[in-house]
This record gives C-alpha cells, structure tokens and sequence, in this order.
C-alpha cells in the first residue's frame, strides 16, 4: 500500500511505525516535497493481516528465527517451540536489490515466478479472457497464461478468448500417426503411454506438423538422449 | 485553481519506492525457500478429492517406499489442522531443534526427515492462532500461506532426491496454489481414492483442478481397493468402483492398487511402520513407487525405448 501526495504528485514515505493501542499499529507517512504528514491506524484485523506476511514495516534490524512467525503467532505452541532465540541463516546479500530493478520494483512474487515467463511471443487477451484470468488466485496466473499462451502458440493463435482458455485444458489431439510410429509408442509402459503420446504430439505441433511420423520419433528419441535426462 | 490531475495520468509520472521495505522482505522470504529447495531433486504433492482415503498413509508409505530404494527422503506434513504423519513414523512428541541455520526436523525411520506443525503444538493441543479467527478467513488464509512458505524456507531438510507433501483432505482448494506458487519446479502430484463412487466422481474433480493450476498429475493410486484376510492372506474388493478407469477416462498413469491391510494400520497407529520388503502391502507401495519413478522419468524412458 502507498500513499500519494497529490499536491507534489509524489509517494508519501514511510517515516515510521507505533503502537498506538493494543493490536493497532500506527503508521506515519510524509511527504518528501511539501513535508505533510499523515498516520493510517489499523483495527486488529488489519494488524494480523501485515503481521501474517511476516514481514516488520520499515524492515528488520536482525533476521527471522527459524519458524518464527509459526511460533509466535501460536496461541499454545509447545515449550521447546517457544524456546527457541535462534537466528537463521541470512540471505544477507541476496536483497531484493540484487534481484534487479524490475523483480523489486513490480509484484512481490515476481522474482518467483519470472522465471516461469514465455519469452517473446507476445499474446493478444480479449476482456473476456482477462476477466477470467482475474478470478484465478494471482499464485497461479503466470503458469496459467504460460500454459494458455503455449498452447495457443502452438495452434497458431494470436487472441486469446475463453473458448481458447477452455480448450488449451484438455487440447484434442487430432494429430495423425503412423502406423510404424504408433508401434514404437508401444514399447513404452501402458500406464505412462498417454504422457508419452502427449510429449511427443506437442513435439510435432511445435514443428507445425499434423502426423506423427517414424521420422519424427527418432528425432524426440534423439532430443530426449541429448538432454541426458 | 489548477484542476487536479486523475490518479492514473499522476501515478504514470511517479517512481515507486520500497521505502517499508516490506517488498524487500518478502522477496528475501522467497529466495530463502528457493535456496532450500534448490536442494532438492524432486518435489511430490499427495493429494486427494475426499478426505478419509488414506492420503497420509499413502505418502508415509510412498516416502518410506523410497528410502528403502537408497534415496534421501524428506516428508512435509501440512496438514496443518489435523497433522498425522508424525504419530504414524513413531514421531509424536519430538520437537524442531531451532538453530542458527534453521529448524532441524526430527528424523524417522530409514533417515525420513519429517516437518508437520504437530512438532511445534504441545501434546493433543489443536492449532489456534492468535489473529482474529472469526472476523477473517482471509487473514487465516494468508496466516496459512506463511506459515508453509516458513515450512519450506526454514526446516533444514539438506541435500534430498525426494521431497514428499502431505496435503489436507478433501476440499482444501488453497494448498495445491499455494504451494505451486512457491514451488514453481514441482514436479507434480500423486492422486490417492479409494475406489467408491462418491470418491471417484470427486477425484476427477481433483484431477482437473491440479491441471487448472498447472501441476502436473504424476499418477492416480487406488487405497483400500480390496481388503486382505488376516486369517489366510487372500484379497477381497471392498467397493464396487475402479479408480483404473478413472486414470484411463482422465488421462492419467494409474500407479497402482493398495488393499487394507488390518497390520498396516495397526502398525501406523503403533508409530511403528512396516519396512519389511517381503509383506504384501510393502510390496505393493514398492510397485507404486516404482511407477511413480517411471512417470517422473518417462522422458528417460522415452529416449531408451521409443
């Protein structure tokens, strides 16, 4: 949450935080330009829910312990768990300075899941999509969009809509096989065919091909060796 | 008097500044979950559409399944409300030992390392958190939230082939995102029945929902699909359903059978597992992790056999 100073049309800084009653906080912001100060106070429910992120407003003078929050916001943990005054391994120098401008500055998750990102191939949303998109829990969107895009790209799609949305969960197979092919598919244990079929399918759709050939099975053949996996 | 400028055409003009910190640290929260678990090979969810099919047995007997193969095995319990993992390894009443690099988690049979928050309640103490429970879900959600990111980033769990997540039963929709948001690299999820109607029609829901969230279902395991005589070993179906058929409906390798087995549970409740390769319910969770290793791999099976 920010706050902004619409006289200088700057963000109000964070100049500190108190307890201004039991299960409130009182959280000062200014103004760096005109110096205009205000305090937001919280009711307890909002105080639990910063709490419940596990983070200190301002930041920490010393790193978390070890299941810190789990332990302190427990209404009866066990002796041993109270215990505890240690301090875990820091992170010291792995900040969210470290992780570039763009992981800080945007959603604080991004640095998790940037790496889930397609590159490139950048996809058209219809409003209708978007707004489907926005009742999925935000954990989730980027491997969804990741998931919808790829399977729009491989069908050469360029608009994203709801039906698109629907059919890249179960996306039909109408991909042709060999009969040769379809015999080596064979050799593959039952149970783990269908995964295996779908593998190799996804193969052919990202060569912008319909069947599934001989050939092309010695290629994922060769494709899976070279991975050493 | 100058007209006020809309919010956006302001905020478009504007450099944002972490000056809370609080963005800082929740970053730092997630690198440290992400250095824990870069250590890790391979990270499984057990989940389940209904409660009661045996979804805490099937993952302790998977974990120990692995580790009588040679493999390090970590188990994590979040079934935060109802932790039972501990009792079944022989574990109740031990405690994280908390030290500077972390939370060691108590160790069980065949060196399972094991984290479940009943290691930090006092004995049949239940979970009550200080916040305010009755004015917000949304607050325990997120309280939830935490308190597994803090499960991942903070026990020790080392250098492990195998990372095995118990999940809550039945309709607990929160987890599987949660974690999947965490755990971006995971490898996906085991799906455990028992082989009813009712729980095979809500295990097709399970099933759609994990692929909804984009995790990868490993395999369908089909608990209490027959009961074994104690008197003479024979094997009887308990219920009429075929969770096989649901795997072959859904798309998905079905991993194997596991019939009731009186001494299993006996065993479970005694804190004492079984571990002996030659009994029939040790075998049949030897298969089912056999498969599990092939789905998990079926590229490398791929390139030998295709």
């Amino acid at each position: 949450m920010k706050f902004v100073c619409r006289k200088c049309e700057t963000f109000m800084l964070f100049e500190k935080l108190e307890s201004p009653a039991e299960a409130s906080l009182g959280i000062t912001f200014e103004c760096p330009e005109c110096g205009s100060r205000f305090s937001m106070v919280t009711n307890p429910g909002e105080t639990s829910m910063v709490q419940a992120l596990g983070v200190k407003l301002g930041g920490r003078t010393e790193p978390a312990g070890p299941m810190e929050l789990t332990r302190e916001t427990l209404k009866d943990p066990s002796v041993a768990a109270t215990a505890a005054s240690a301090t875990p391994q820091s992170t010291a120098g792995v900040s969210a300075g470290n992780m570039g401008g763009e992981a800080a500055g945007k959603c604080p998750f991004s640095s998790m899941i940037s790496g889930m990102q397609q590159p490139g191939a950048k996809m058209e949303w219809s409003r209708e999509a978007l707004e489907r998109m926005e009742q999925v829990p935000s954990f989730v969107k980027p491997m969804l969009q990741s998931s919808v895009e790829n399977y729009a790209h491989s069908n050469g799609i360029t608009l994203i809509t709801p039906a698109v949305m629907e059919a890249s969960k179960n996306a039909p197979t109408d991909m042709a096989w060999a009969p040769e092919a379809e015999k080596r598919l064979e050799n593959i244990p039952s149970f783990v065919r269908p995964m295996a079929r779908k593998e190799i399918e996804r193969i052919a759709r990202d060569r912008g091909l319909t069947s599934v050939t001989a050939s092309l099975m010695d290629e994922a053949k060769e494709k899976f060796m070279s991975m050493g996996i | 008097m100058a007209e006020e400028k809309d919010l956006k055409t302001v905020l478009s003009n504007m450099k944002y500044k972490d000056d809370a910190k609080v963005q800082e640290q929740i970053v730092d929260q997630l690198l440290q979950v992400k250095m824990r678990m870069g250590r890790i090979t391979r990270k499984i969810l057990v989940m389940s559409g209904k409660g009661g099919v045996g979804k805490s047995m099937t993952t302790v007997n998977l974990a120990l399944a692995f580790a009588r193969a040679g493999h390090k095995v970590g188990l994590l319990d979040i079934d935060l409300n109802g932790p039972c993992v501990p009792a079944m390894l022989g574990l109740k009443g031990q405690h994280f030992a908390l030290t500077p690099e972390g939370a060691v988690p108590p160790m069980g049979p065949l060196g399972i390392k094991v984290a479940s928050m009943e290691f930090l309640l006092k004995p049949d103490a239940p979970v009550r958190w200080k916040g305010p429970m009755e004015l917000s879900p949304v607050w325990l959600g997120l309280q939830e939230m935490s308190v597994i990111r803090e499960f991942l980033a903070d026990i020790l769990w080392g250098e492990l082939d195998y990372l095995f997540t118990d999940l809550p039963p039945g309709a607990a929709a929160d987890k599987p995102p949660v974690l999947a948001g965490y755990l971006p690299e995971l490898d996906g999820a085991v799906i455990v029945t028992i082989p009813s109607e009712v729980a095979t029609q809500v295990v097709k829901k399970s099933i759609a929902y994990a692929r909804d969230l984009g995790i990868r279902v490993l395999g369908l395991v089909e608990n209490m699909s027959g009961t074994v005589c104690h008197r003479c070993g024979a094997e009887e179906p308990l219920f009429s359903g075929d969770a096989e058929k649901i795997a072959r409906e859904m798309d998905v390798p079905f991993l194997g059978r596991v019939p009731f087995d009186r001494a299993l549970g006996a065993a479970a409740d005694r804190g004492e597992p079984l571990l002996d390769p030659t009994l029939p319910s040790v075998r049949h969770f030897d298969a089912i992790a056999e498969r599990l290793t092939q789905a998990l791999e079926f590229k490398k099976l791929m390139a030998s056999l295709l």
